[in-house]
């Protein structure tokens, strides 16, 4: 039912809560264009072709090489029953709990000139040759395709979990092969799921800083962090920005447009799916083989060496107390922006679920702008902000807390309102017919019920934040070091024991946040 | 406390409710709802009539301040609720509503969700009043159950209690029974019936099905397409509609053309007397039940038999006469006719109810 807009105060503070949310990019819009222009065009001739180039080249291969490994390691698990099934099933979601700077400055010691695969490669070749060096395009294909693959997993797995079986099998009834079937019709009826997946890969791959920051390889957020902190030059590193926001966006829409269109795909009616069927002990073992190595690659090894490295740390007396401040302060950082956060998307959220007017959904969608301000562009707008409007609050933690805020409140929001679309209205409307005001409705009827989801909302901002690092790096106030900053930091000087341990730290806190990932309903469409 | 007056005593001199006038919806045009009044005096039962989205379920939302009135003015025992400048918000108002769905809430336990609106009574009053509410729907062994873990009567009974426990003047109900297996509906609309009669509660009830309104309502009043179009006791409904629409909604009705002449009316198949209002030579429609409609099988026949629905007590036939008008007629199920026998037709009433003949349009 249609229902007429009022500016209620509520809605006025929606408004001015996305005004918050979307100013700083507003900025940084005007800034790129105000100025000497002549700086656009220097920068077109001399540093743009190879970023484009490289980003794109990188988005393209971390696409197809995830593709592989997400759908051959979604269709055995969904299609076969083996020894250790139960484990993989779960055990391939774990990378995600690996941050990308983290995984990379693991390989930058494994694939680093005379390290361990190295080593390993002459011993059994008997040869000399070289490998590929961590510091180029093969080691950030290598190292990003490992971190994001789940993604394609999640997805792939749950649209073959979902696959309507009669298709297949109409297939084989006219003569196809089980080979000709799966290329001809289980993977294009997969399509959605898999372009879902590109979209995710491709924006996390964009966006990442971490993991190229320590590889050296020249891409836009890298580029834009290098014109903010080596050169000072605010304005070019805008206009980088603005382009990699612009394309990011157009993955954004491209994605909803992808997404309507799939609906066609999905079946109706009652659907026959797949069971696992039992396979030779021989199909077993290749098929744990195949398994133990992508997973000791992406997440065995990497843990391994951690925990070593974080024991030879201990030993040596390395870890001091000031490792116990940097938990502080990441903890700190992260739970302010994690609660800031909640208290800013309620009202955005229950607004936009309860009375859908466009006013309300516009304010939802601005909330959603941290999709697409990856963390050097959230940090380069912020900075721009305060440095030329409020520079007495530049430096503080405040100015940290809301690039957070702005970057993480998405994938919070997300979960804040499906939670809010679980509760039918009809429940807040028999409150109030029982003499019930909104806020005791609200605090009565509606928290209790949502307050489940609110909490995960809650966790999974809590843990985006306390893996932040672009921002940090750029933001924090003098000597306010993180947990991901000193990694950064130690990993950037190849100080790889004193690295370790806050990584492996990350890496357990964000193992819960990992499991509520993959309990989501992946379902693309 | 007296389970007779469970309610708040209401002024009998005083109307309960009155919608006058009221429009819901910006665009006159298009308004769910255009220039309705209703009456409903204490202790009654009124029933809204009326196929999906004929406005019905957006006066009752009006009523209990879920929807806003864009004209007229909607009063409780004179008090104004809502108009185009008033809106009182649902909280206020003391209407009680019996949700379609009966949302109960799935956080709380059946006596809480009775007592949510008694957060103000004193702990004691509550306590008493929860468990005679339990008491009336006949709850009482279930009062620790969660939502989940009832029946949709149950359910249903819960709904009620929750609603008519803060004392409202009156009870708003869209749609009670919509949710429940036939088997069940009958058994709540008794239930219903009898809670409502008993604790004389004042009431409108929301329903598309004629038998559920005739079964509860002191009144019913038919809409259609967001107007009223007939209000009335049930029998009065039944028996002289007041248009074309309602004989056809509330049962099945025969419309038959026929012209005015000389004080008779003639239609295809047979004249009755002219006990209206119309002027000679005017053109009608007559309304006959199929219950007042027999034939008997002739060779020379003006009708054919085109359909045979047997219906246990009685057999519903479909006649098409020679015009290719079709009449329905209800015969003994024995014996049995076949399709495509002809027969003659003819009225066992001379009681006949005329609206006019709609212009024909000039397409």
């Amino acid at each position: 039912m249609a229902r007429q807009a009022r500016l209620t105060p509520l809605s006025l503070m929606g408004v001015a809560i996305a005004a918050l949310l979307t100013f700083p990019l507003a900025y940084v819009t005007y800034s790129a264009f105000t100025g000497d222009l002549s700086q656009a065009s220097n920068l077109w001739n001399t540093r743009l072709p190879e970023l484009l180039t490289n980003t794109i080249s990188l988005a393209l291969g971390v696409s197809l090489a995830t593709l592989t490994l997400g759908i051959s390691t979604a269709w055995i698990i969904t299609r076969y029953q083996f020894w250790g099934r139960a484990f993989w099933d779960w055990g391939f979601v774990l990378p995600l709990a690996i941050p990308s700077f983290v995984l990379a400055y693991v390989y930058t010691y494994l694939l680093d000139r005379a390290g361990p695969v190295e080593h390993i490669w002459q011993w059994l070749t008997n040869s000399d040759v070289h490998i590929p060096s961590p510091y180029s395009f093969t080691g950030a294909l290598v190292v990003m395709t490992l971190n994001t693959f789940p993604y394609v997993y999640l997805l792939a797995r749950a649209a073959f979990q979902n696959f309507n079986l009669s298709f297949e099998e109409a297939a084989q009834a006219t003569g196809a092969t089980r080979w000709e079937t799966f290329w001809r019709v289980s993977l294009p009826l997969i399509r959605p799921a898999l372009v879902a997946s590109m979209f995710l890969v491709v924006l996390y791959v964009v966006s990442d800083f971490g993991a190229v920051s320590l590889l050296r390889f020249q891409t836009f957020t890298y580029a834009i962090y290098q014109q903010i902190t080596g050169r000072f030059d605010y304005q070019s590193a805008a206009l980088l920005s603005l382009l990699l926001v612009s394309f990011a966006l157009v993955f954004l829409f491209a994605e909803r447009w992808f997404r309507k269109q799939s609906r066609f795909y999905q079946t109706s009616g009652r659907v026959r799916t797949a069971t696992p069927k039992p396979c030779s002990i021989i199909r077993g073992l290749t098929i744990n083989l195949f398994f133990m190595m992508i997973f000791m690659a992406a997440f065995g090894l990497p843990v391994f060496l951690l925990i070593q490295w974080t024991i030879a740390a201990w030993a040596n007396g390395e870890v001091g107390t000031s490792f116990g401040t940097y938990i502080g302060n990441s903890v700190f950082l992260s739970a302010a922006a994690a609660t800031a956060a909640l208290a800013l998307g309620t009202p955005l959220a229950y607004l936009a679920s309860r009375i859908p007017s466009k006013l309300h959904v516009a304010c939802l969608q601005g909330a959603y702008i941290g999709y697409v301000l990856p963390g050097p562009v959230a940090a380069l707008a912020l900075l721009m902000l305060f440095t030329d409007m409020i520079p007495i609050l530049y430096g503080t933690v405040f100015v940290l807390i809301l690039a957070y805020l702005i970057h993480y409140l998405p994938a919070g929001l997300q979960a804040m309102e499906s939670a809010l679309q679980q509760v039918h209205p009809n429940l807040e409307e028999a409150a109030r017919n029982l003499g019930a005001k909104g806020i005791r409705t609200f605090m009565q009827v509606t928290f209790p019920l949502v307050r489940k989801g609110f909490f995960a909302a809650w966790l999974l901002m809590f843990l985006l934040c306390m893996k932040e690092l672009p921002a940090t790096l750029l933001l924090r106030p003098i000597g306010f070091d993180t947990l991901a900053v000193r990694i950064w930091l130690e990993a950037s000087e190849e100080l790889y024991q004193l690295a370790a341990p806050p990584a492996l730290l990350i890496v357990i806190l964000t193992i819960p946040a990992v499991f509520l990932l993959s309990k989501k309903n992946w379902q693309a469409g | 406390m007296s389970l007779q007056s469970p309610l708040t005593d209401p002024d009998p001199q005083t109307p309960m409710l009155e919608l006058d006038h009221i429009t819901c919806g910006y665009q006159p045009d298009v308004a769910a709802v255009r220039n309705l009044s209703l009456c409903l005096q204490p202790g009654s039962i009124l029933c809204l009539l009326g196929p999906s989205g004929c406005g019905k379920t957006t006066t009752l939302r009006a009523i209990a301040g879920f929807e806003k009135v864009s004209a007229g003015e909607i009063r409780l025992q004179g008090q104004i609720l809502a108009s185009a400048s008033v809106h009182l918000p649902p909280e206020q108002r003391r209407v009680g509503m019996v949700f379609q769905e009966y949302p109960l809430f799935p956080h709380m336990a059946v006596a809480d969700n009775v007592a949510f609106g008694l957060y103000h009574w004193k702990p004691a009053d509550r306590q008493s009043r929860v468990q005679a509410l339990l008491e009336l729907v006949g709850l009482k062994s279930l009062e620790h159950r969660f939502p989940h873990e009832l029946s949709g009567g149950q359910q249903q009974r819960v709904a009620i209690a929750r609603a008519l426990a803060p004392k409202p003047l009156m009870l708003l109900l869209d749609e009670p029974f919509s949710n429940l297996d036939p088997e069940m509906t009958v058994k709540m609309r008794k239930e219903l019936y009898r809670v409502l009669r008993q604790t004389q509660t004042t009431a409108i009830l929301v329903t598309h099905d004629h038998e559920e309104a005739f079964a509860m309502a002191d009144h019913v009043a038919v809409m259609q397409d967001g107007v009223l179009v007939q209000c009335d006791t049930p029998e009065a409904i039944y028996q002289q509609p007041s248009c074309s629409f309602v004989a056809e909604f509330i049962g099945q009705a025969n419309t038959i053309p026929g012209v005015i002449h000389n004080g008779h009316i003639e239609t295809e198949i047979g004249t009755f007397p002219n006990e209206s209002t119309f002027q000679s030579n005017s053109r009608v429609l007559v309304m006959i039940r199929p219950n007042d409609i027999q034939f008997t099988p002739s060779e020379s026949g003006s009708g054919r038999i085109e359909s045979r629905q047997f219906q246990g007590s009685q057999t519903l036939y479909a006649i098409r006469l020679q015009s290719g008008q079709l009449i329905h007629c209800c015969m003994l199920p024995i014996p049995v006719y076949n399709i495509e026998i002809s027969v003659n037709v003819h009225v066992t009433t001379s009681h006949t109810i005329l609206f006019p003949q709609p212009a024909l349009s000039e397409e």
